[in-house]
This record gives C-alpha cells, sequence and structure tokens, in this order.
C-alpha cells in the first residue's frame, strides 16, 4: 500500500499503488468516462428497480398470508395468535393502517389494552376521521373511566368517515353503543339527547326502530318509545320486541286499552314472553278494575268500588313494614292507624246499593283505597296483582 | 476545526514577490480547479452507486432473514440457533479464505484509507462486506447495516476515483465521499451521516471536501428513497419537552447511557483482543460461537436483540414493552453485541448502540414515571433521547448523537433534553474510558490513526503565541535609503520593515541597503524602490501552521492589527516559530 512515507521503488508497487502515486494522466478521457458512468448507473439504476420490484412483491405476500390468518383468528376469537400474526404482517409493511388496526383490535382482544392504546393513537394521529379508530379508543378511554375521553371518542366516531357502505349503519350503531354508555354511567339527560338525535336519523329498518324504542324506555321516555315502536310496527307488524316494547311503553303512559292490546298480540306471539304476559294481567285488572273508566254502568261501578275496598282493606292489615337493619324491626307509621280507623270506619257504608246512591261516597271510597295503595307501595312490600292495578289506577287519576 | 484560506493571511493587492509566488502556484494548479468540478460530479456518481448498492444491501438482509429465520413474528426455536451459528461459520469461512478485510465495523478501515492507503479501497471488500454482513445480520448476528454501507461506499467510491485515474490528493479524500454516501443512504439521514464522516472519519471540516460530501450524502438518500420511500426507520412518536423541570429525569439518563456505553466499550476492549489472540483455526468458528449464543439468547426469551432491530426500536418508542423489559433487553443486547463484534463477525455497532440506547431510554423513562411521575415525560421521547446517549458515550460523536435524534425525529423541541443528556453521557463516557472505541479498535488492529477526539481537542498555536515585539527599525514610504541604512546599522537587526503607502509592508535588508547606496540610489525613497516588493502580514490571531508559510520565506513577517494594518503589533521569524512549536513538543 501507498504510505505517504512511502520508499519502495515504483516498480515495486502494485498496479494499484502505481496509479495512486502517478501524477494524473491525459485528462480527455474524462468525458467519455463519465458518460460511460452515466450509463452503467441508469442500466444499474433499471436493475434495482427491478429487484426492489420483486423485493416488495415478496414483501407484499408475506404481509398478506401473515394477515389473512390473523384475520381467522381474530374472527375465532383466538386473540393471543392473531397478534402474533397481525404484528408479522407488520413485519413486512411497517405503516400498513389496516394491519395495525387489526392488531390494535386483536390486541383489546387479548386484553393488552396499553398496547392496544399506543397503536391506537398512532393510527389516529395518522387519521383523525377514522371511524374505527375512534370507536375503540372511545372503548378504551370507556374502560379506563375516562369518560370526557370516551365521549370525545365516540363523538368523533359517529361523525367519522366508515369504509364502503356501512357508514350509516356504522354510525347508528356507534350512537347505540355511546347512549348505552351514558345510560351505565348514569348521564341519564346526555343520553336522552344522543337518542333524539339517533331518532332523528333512523332509517327504515323495524330492527333500529324497535332498537330505538328500547332505548327510550330505558330513559323513560315512554311517549317517544310508543313513537318508534309503532313506526317499526307499521314495517314489521310482528315485531315481537316492539309488540312488547309498545304494550309496556302504553302501560307506563296509562293507556291501559292500547297497552291491553299490544301486549295480548305479544304474549299471543310469543308464549314464553312472561314479563309481557303479567304486564296484560295487570293491565286487565286495571281495565276491570277501574271504577272510573267511561261507559261502565253505575251497578258495575259501585260493585268495583266494594271489592276495590276489600281490596284495600286486606293490603292495609296484611302489610308488613319492611325493616331495615339500622333501623332494626319496622315499626308501621303512625298514618297506618289514621289508614286503619279510615277504613274502619267507611266500611259500614261501603255498599252497592249505597254507592249506586252516593256518587261523593264512591269518591271518598276510592279516594281511601289509593291512599292505602299509596301508603303501603311505600312502607310495605312490593304490591302485585291487584295492588298493583289499584296503585296504577291510582296513578291514572292522580290530580284529576 | 481550522481555516486556512490564504486571501485570510495576503490581501491580493498587496502582494509583492509573495504575488508572484502565488500567481506561479497557480499556473501550476490550474488542472486541480478543474479536477475540483470533476470531483464535484463524481460525488453524484458514487452518491448514486452508493445508494443503489444500500438498497440492495437492505434488501439481500431482508431476503436472508425470511430465508434463514423464517418470515414470521414468532419464530421457530431451533431455526433461531441454528441459522446464526451455521450462517457464522459460513461467515467465518469467507471471511478467513476470500475477504479478509471485511472483518468488523468498515469505519476504521475507512479511516484508514484515508490516512493510510492514500484512498486506496479494493472494490473486493465492498463485494465481501455486502455478502457477509447481509448473511450475518440476516441471521440474527446483533449488528447493524450502517457501518457496513459506509464501508461499501468508500469501497466503491475509491473504486470510481480509480477509474477516473483522479490525483493523489483527491483519491485520499475520496472514500469519506463515499462513506457518507453510504451512511446517508444507510441512515436515511444525509446530515448525521455528513457530521459523522466530518466528525469521525476526516476530523475536521474543509472547504475542499465538504462539498463533495454533502453532495454525495444527498444524492444517495434521493436513491434510496426512490426505491424505499421517505420512511425513517422507525416512526416517531409525538415527542416534547413539556416542562422544564423534565431535565432532571434525562440528566438521569445521561447518567446511566455514560455508564452503559463505558460498560459497552469497556466489554469489547477486554474481550475482542483475547479472542484475538487466540490460535488462527479458532476464528472460523468464533462467529459460530458468537451466534449459537445469540439463538440461545433468543431462545429464552429476548429474540428481539437478533439482528439490526429497528422494530424493537419502533415498538420501544411506542411504549409495547414494559420498563423492566426494556431494561433487560438493553443488557442482554449489550451482551449480544459484544459477542458478534469481538468474534469478528463483519457488521456494524450502529444499529445495536441505537437500539441499546432506545431501550435504556425508555426503560429509565419508564423507572422515573413510577418513581417520580412529576418529572417524566413519554417513552418515546425518553427512548429517542436515548438513542443519542449511546450514540454520544459509546461511539463517542457528540454532535453527530444531537443532529441525528433531530434528524430522525424532525423535532426541534427535543434539543434540550438532547444536549443535556448527551453532554452527561458523554462527559462520563471519556472521563472513565479515554480512549475512543473507534481508536481503541484501530490500536488493537496495531494502526495508528489519528485520534478525532484528540484532534478536535487539541490546542491550536497562534501567531500572538510566538510573535514578539518590534526590534527591527520600521520605517515610513517617504524616508531615503541612506536614512534607512543609518537606522539599519543602529540596530541589531539584519533589516528594516518599510511601511508603504497608502498600505502594506514590505522589507530590506542591510545589504541591500548598502548595495543601493552602492549604486548612487542612497537619495531614493523607500516606495519607489520597494513599492512593487510588498511582503505578507499576519494577524496575531492567524494560526501557527499559517505562520510557518511564510516565515522561511521572509525573514521578518510583520504582525499587525485587524483593526488598523498600519498598526504593528509586533514581528515573528522562522526561529520564533520553530521555538515555539520545540517549548510545545516539550510539555
Amino acid at each position: 500500500m501507498d504510505h505517504p512515507l512511502d520508499d519502495r521503488p515504483f516498480a515495486d508497487r502494485s498496479p494499484a499503488e502505481r496509479s495512486l502515486g502517478s501524477p494524473r494522466p491525459n485528462r480527455t478521457h474524462e468525458t467519455p468516462r463519465l458518460a460511460l458512468l452515466l450509463l452503467v448507473a441508469v442500466v444499474l439504476f433499471v436493475a434495482v428497480a427491478g429487484i426492489s420490484r420483486a423485493y416488495q412483491a415478496l414483501q407484499a405476500s408475506l404481509g398478506n398470508r401473515w394477515f389473512m390468518r390473523g384475520l381467522a383468528d381474530l374472527s375465532a376469537q383466538q386473540f393471543d395468535s392473531s397478534v402474533k400474526e397481525f404484528r408479522a404482517a407488520l413485519l413486512y409493511s411497517r405503516d400498513n393502517y389496516t394491519y395495525q388496526a387489526n392488531l390494535a383490535r386483536a390486541l383489546i382482544g387479548d386484553k393488552r389494552t396499553a398496547e392496544a392504546y399506543a397503536y391506537l393513537i398512532n393510527l389516529w394521529e395518522r387519521q383523525p376521521e377514522d371511524g374505527l379508530v375512534n370507536l375503540e379508543l372511545a372503548r378504551i378511554a370507556a374502560q379506563k373511566s375516562d369518560s370526557q375521553q370516551a365521549l370525545r371518542y365516540y363523538h368523533n366516531a359517529i361523525y367519522a368517515s366508515w369504509p364502503g357502505d356501512e357508514e350509516r349503519a356504522q354510525r347508528h350503531a356507534v350512537r347505540v353503543e355511546l347512549i348505552e354508555y351514558l345510560l351505565r354511567i348514569n348521564a341519564k339527560a346526555q343520553a336522552e339527547s344522543e337518542l333524539i338525535a339517533l331518532d332523528a336519523n333512523l332509517g327504515d329498518d323495524p330492527s333500529e326502530q324497535a332498537q330505538a324504542g328500547d332505548l327510550f324506555t330505558r330513559t323513560q321516555d315512554y311517549e317517544r318509545a310508543l313513537a318508534a315502536y309503532r313506526a317499526c310496527l307499521k314495517t314489521d307488524r310482528h315485531n315481537l320486541q316492539a309488540l312488547a316494547g309498545a304494550g309496556m311503553a302504553s302501560f307506563e303512559l296509562g293507556r291501559y286499552p292500547v297497552a291491553q292490546r299490544y301486549l295480548q298480540a305479544a304474549a299471543a306471539a310469543n308464549a314464553g314472553d312472561t314479563k309481557s304476559a303479567d304486564l296484560l294481567k295487570t293491565t286487565e285488572m286495571v281495565l276491570q278494575m277501574d271504577p272510573f273508566q267511561r261507559g261502565i254502568s253505575i251497578a258495575d261501578r259501585s260493585r268495583i268500588v266494594v271489592r276495590n275496598f276489600a281490596i284495600a282493606g286486606d293490603r292495609l292489615k296484611s302489610c308488613t313494614p319492611i325493616s331495615t337493619l339500622k333501623t332494626g324491626p319496622a315499626q308501621p307509621p303512625a298514618t297506618f292507624g289514621s289508614l286503619q280507623n279510615s277504613w274502619a270506619k267507611l266500611k259500614p257504608r261501603i255498599t252497592e246499593w249505597r254507592l249506586q246512591r252516593d256518587s261523593d261516597l264512591v269518591e271518598s271510597a276510592m279516594e281511601l283505597v289509593f291512599n292505602i295503595e299509596r301508603q303501603t307501595s311505600v312502607t310495605c312490600a312490593s304490591p302485585q296483582g291487584p295492588d298493583l292495578a289499584l296503585l296504577m289506577i291510582a296513578k291514572l287519576h292522580e290530580g284529576a | 476545526m481550522t481555516t486556512n484560506s490564504k486571501t485570510d493571511v495576503l490581501p491580493e493587492r498587496e502582494v509583492g514577490p509573495a504575488s508572484l509566488f502565488e500567481r506561479a502556484r497557480a499556473g501550476i494548479l490550474q488542472p486541480l480547479f478543474r479536477e475540483d468540478r470533476l470531483f464535484l460530479v463524481l460525488a453524484v456518481f458514487i452518491g448514486v452507486f452508493s445508494g443503489l448498492a444500500v438498497v440492495c444491501f437492505r434488501f439481500a438482509i431482508g431476503w436472508c432473514r425470511i430465508y434463514l429465520l423464517g418470515s414470521g413474528a414468532v419464530l421457530n426455536p431451533w431455526r433461531l440457533v441454528l441459522a446464526p451459528t451455521l450462517t457464522g461459520l459460513v461467515v467465518a469461512t469467507l471471511v478467513m479464505l476470500v475477504f479478509p478485510t471485511t472483518r468488523g465495523s468498515g469505519v476504521n478501515q475507512t479511516k484508514a484509507a484515508l490516512y493510510i492507503y492514500n484512498g486506496y479501497i479494493p472494490l473486493r471488500t465492498a463485494v465481501g462486506k455486502f455478502i457477509t454482513a447481509a448473511l450475518a445480520i440476516g441471521s440474527g448476528h446483533s449488528l447493524g447495516p450502517e457501518d457496513p454501507s459506509l464501508q461499501i461506499g468508500a469501497s466503491l467510491a475509491s473504486g470510481l476515483g480509480r477509474y477516473m485515474q483522479l490525483s493523489r490528493d483527491r483519491m485520499r479524500l475520496i472514500a469519506p465521499v463515499g462513506a457518507a454516501a453510504g451512511l446517508a443512504a444507510a441512515f436515511n439521514a444525509p446530515i448525521s451521516a455528513v457530521l459523522f464522516v466530518i466528525e469521525e472519519v476526516i476530523g475536521r471540516w474543509t472547504a475542499g471536501i465538504l462539498g463533495s460530501v454533502v453532495l454525495s450524502a444527498v444524492s444517495s438518500v434521493v436513491v434510496m428513497r426512490w426505491f424505499l420511500g421517505t420512511e425513517s426507520l422507525f416512526r416517531i412518536p409525538v415527542v416534547q419537552l413539556q416542562r422544564p423541570s423534565e431535565l432532571i429525569a434525562y440528566s438521569i439518563l445521561g447518567v446511566a447511557g455514560g455508564v452503559a456505553s463505558v460498560a459497552f466499550a469497556g466489554g469489547i476492549a477486554a474481550l475482542r483482543p483475547r479472542c484475538k489472540a487466540l490460535p488462527r483455526w479458532t476464528q472460523y468458528f468464533q462467529p459460530a460461537i458468537a451466534g449459537l449464543l445469540i439463538g440461545i439468547i433468543a431462545v429464552l426469551g429476548a429474540p428481539q436483540v437478533m439482528g439490526a432491530g429497528y422494530e424493537y426500536i419502533d415498538q420501544a418508542m411506542h411504549g409495547q414493552f414494559t420498563w423492566q423489559m426494556l431494561g433487560i433487553l438493553a443488557g442482554v443486547k449489550i451482551v449480544a453485541t459484544m459477542l458478534s463484534f469481538v468474534s469478528g463477525t463483519p457488521g456494524g455497532m450502529f444499529a445495536p448502540t441505537l437500539f441499546i440506547g432506545a431501550m435504556l431510554g425508555a426503560a429509565v423513562g419508564g423507572a422515573e414515571r413510577v418513581l417520580l411521575p412529576q418529572l417524566a415525560g413519554s417513552s418515546g421521547t425518553y427512548a429517542l433521547v436515548g438513542m443519542g446517549v449511546l450514540f454520544a458515550g459509546f461511539l463517542r460523536a457528540p454532535m453527530t448523537s444531537v443532529f441525528m435524534v433531530l434528524e430522525v425525529s424532525g423535532n426541534y423541541s427535543i434539543i434540550l433534553p438532547v444536549i443535556v443528556a448527551n453532554t452527561i453521557a458523554y462527559v462520563i463516557s471519556r472521563s472513565l474510558r479515554p480512549i475512543p472505541i473507534f481508536d481503541l479498535l484501530t490500536r488493537q488492529d496495531g494502526l495508528e490513526l489519528p485520534s478525532m477526539e484528540e484532534q478536535r481537542e487539541e490546542g491550536v498555536l497562534h501567531v500572538e503565541d510566538a510573535m514578539r515585539p518590534v526590534n527591527v527599525p520600521v520605517l515610513g514610504p517617504k524616508e531615503t535609503v541612506e536614512q534607512a541604512l543609518r537606522e539599519a546599522e543602529t540596530s541589531s537587526a539584519d533589516g528594516v520593515l518599510v511601511r508603504l503607502h497608502p498600505a502594506g509592508w514590505s522589507s530590506i535588508t542591510r545589504q541591500e541597503l548598502q548595495a543601493m547606496v552602492d549604486e548612487e540610489l542612497g537619495g531614493a525613497s523607500l516606495s519607489s524602490l520597494l513599492g512593487n516588493r510588498g511582503i505578507p502580514y499576519l494577524h496575531p490571531d492567524h494560526s501557527l501552521e499559517n505562520a510557518l508559510r511564510y516565515v522561511e520565506r521572509w525573514p521578518v513577517v510583520p504582525v499587525v492589527s485587524r483593526a488598523d494594518f498600519r498598526q504593528l503589533e509586533g514581528v515573528v521569524t522562522e526561529r520564533d516559530v520553530l521555538e515555539r512549536y520545540r517549548e510545545v513538543g516539550e510539555g
């Protein structure tokens, strides 16, 4: 090698060293040499482009193969395997959005929330308008009880872009999930406003309408619930969920004849629907036991009052006040004595004959019945059967 | 770093004899200026060829990994053990029998080409490095592709320089140009590559080569991005310094990084000579044994240590490991890299350094978040800063370490933590291990290359260190030759200095004055005789090296103030300069 202090004779050096040590030869060859270099560079560029295509094709194929395996395992809920497979897919396409999003889903499934969150945040930074990413972030925030972030990401997801033709359905599903979340955390007012927005964007899908009815029922907005169930039943007359729901909403609204009709249909269509059957029984009792209903004869009304008065008396006698740990064995409140006195005092007068002739007595008798049922429903065990029906009738005529 | 432009020393309008000299030199050097342009054009070609080579090198490593280790994220345990072991045997055989110059990382070989072999690196080195390093890294040896890329680039550049029949001076400089191109393409970071080559290979900023280095680095990165895209080696998380108090936490990272750097360098320094001292036949097996041990580490639960590990740096930056696991990975990677490197397996130390730094940084960040939650930032930021910390502490390239993090992260707000942590790591590493790793490796190889760290810190002597008070008569331009002769005779000096009009200086010896008087020119003014015989002058802040160029031609060189060129601050002679150098040499 040609060391600066090399004192070997020139002839002793290697050809490469000689060329280094010698003065620059004729410079006229520079241009053709540069041209040749350019040509070689172009040829190499083309060759490397070919190699690059082959390499990238291999990478894409491997990435896709692992991705498909990951998807299969994800749908089979084998989250651990799918995490490994999505990670392998990402080795070949590090920034592939779909691979990353599915890895995040698999991580969530595998309960590796922190890792999933890291991936999702990264994806969110790249595409903050992505619905799926926002939804997953919302779910993680909800898990962490970070309601502020959860609401933010849920809203992002509702207004985000969703792939394909599923945009409306996805937005609907996200809003439903948000409402469920709000109901879980007892944010009823926010849930109601989301429900109104949901209702405004409802399509013709009967299942969506029935679902909206259920949600309105959970927020105790029975009027809107009934409207949603009715909308559903317009399209699907035999929708069991809507029939039962409409029956219940009508019941809660005190529209017992309507409730009876829906509940009869629901119970008839689904013998296993015990809830509707029970509600139907109560509804029918309400209809039978209401002495103030229109078109009823005086004789029937008097008979009903006599029976109701007896039921109320039995309820009062059988009522055992609910005890609590703090207070020990509960004592009947003082009002019980007064109610018992009133009932005992009025009892001799409650006959069909007198009631037919004294409409004020009907009023007085039913007022006492309602008072007894109200008081016992607070102090005693929950009312059942006729007592429940009487309580409903009392509510129906409150303020009348 | 020094600047030695002639115009600083010798203003053109004032040159007398010097201008003749410079004109003569300019005539001789005329072809060199043409070669300058050729060198720049060649730098672009070097960048293109290096970029293409590095792209292919990356593909080769990828292919080797897929076919030797498998394509999945979770690898077969048998493959984990057998692939690096058997490939180690093949690589060792190739290195021993076919490509003996491909051992190690390649940085020192490039420096050797610059300082010892006049830029000569055989093309066989590029071919050998390409094959052996691709096999080694692809099979899971704990090494990186950057240093081999640097050497491949340097080797290609050397070949191109020989093909273009460059002069010896240019040939000496061509290896760093190729090195910058190779490193820039491997790193996808042209600024860091240029800085590293300047900082670690060339050792100083020289205008003559900077343009070529930049051109080659940029063109290689363009080529690389053409094929591989613009993505950085790892996805950069959102990084920022939220509170100044976080700097305390980063200082702790600096300390940890400094200690880790010392341990890493110390391990290599201790093990490498021992491995080299073993009988020659063992060198056929050393890479295989290293591969076997790395495979066992992988099977035992740390497959992340295999190969360059950029995907795991990416995961560490995105908080996908616990801090305990990160700490373990940093420690195990140090061991794995030591094993691979001391066994003589071809491959680089850049990627392992970044890996260890990222893991260590994220581990320290994670631990601090538990212990000092009010001080700690995000793990991604710590991982990024950690990479710079190890770069500063282990590779001892402080400037590159800062710019690398900035360039890779594309985020200027991280600069404060990087500077603080890197400086601490660098200072600790220097205090505990005075010799940088690259210098140590060259010394172990029996070479004596200039230490860039020593060069950086070498004190530069200035003219003011050697000049002495004016002890020669100083005359004005209107004074006559006779007056000058009288002045000269009354002083002990051999001549006089003449202040020319309107500016500039000249000098004349007593003998010359006497000769002029003898020729009956005693009444002539000095300016009429010396007007075109200006001499160079120096300023007190000029380097003494500059002064050497002039003191051997002119017996006395005036040292003048920068504020007023007519104000003489002293004079300097050849004897003064040599005396000063002798004093410094004697310590």
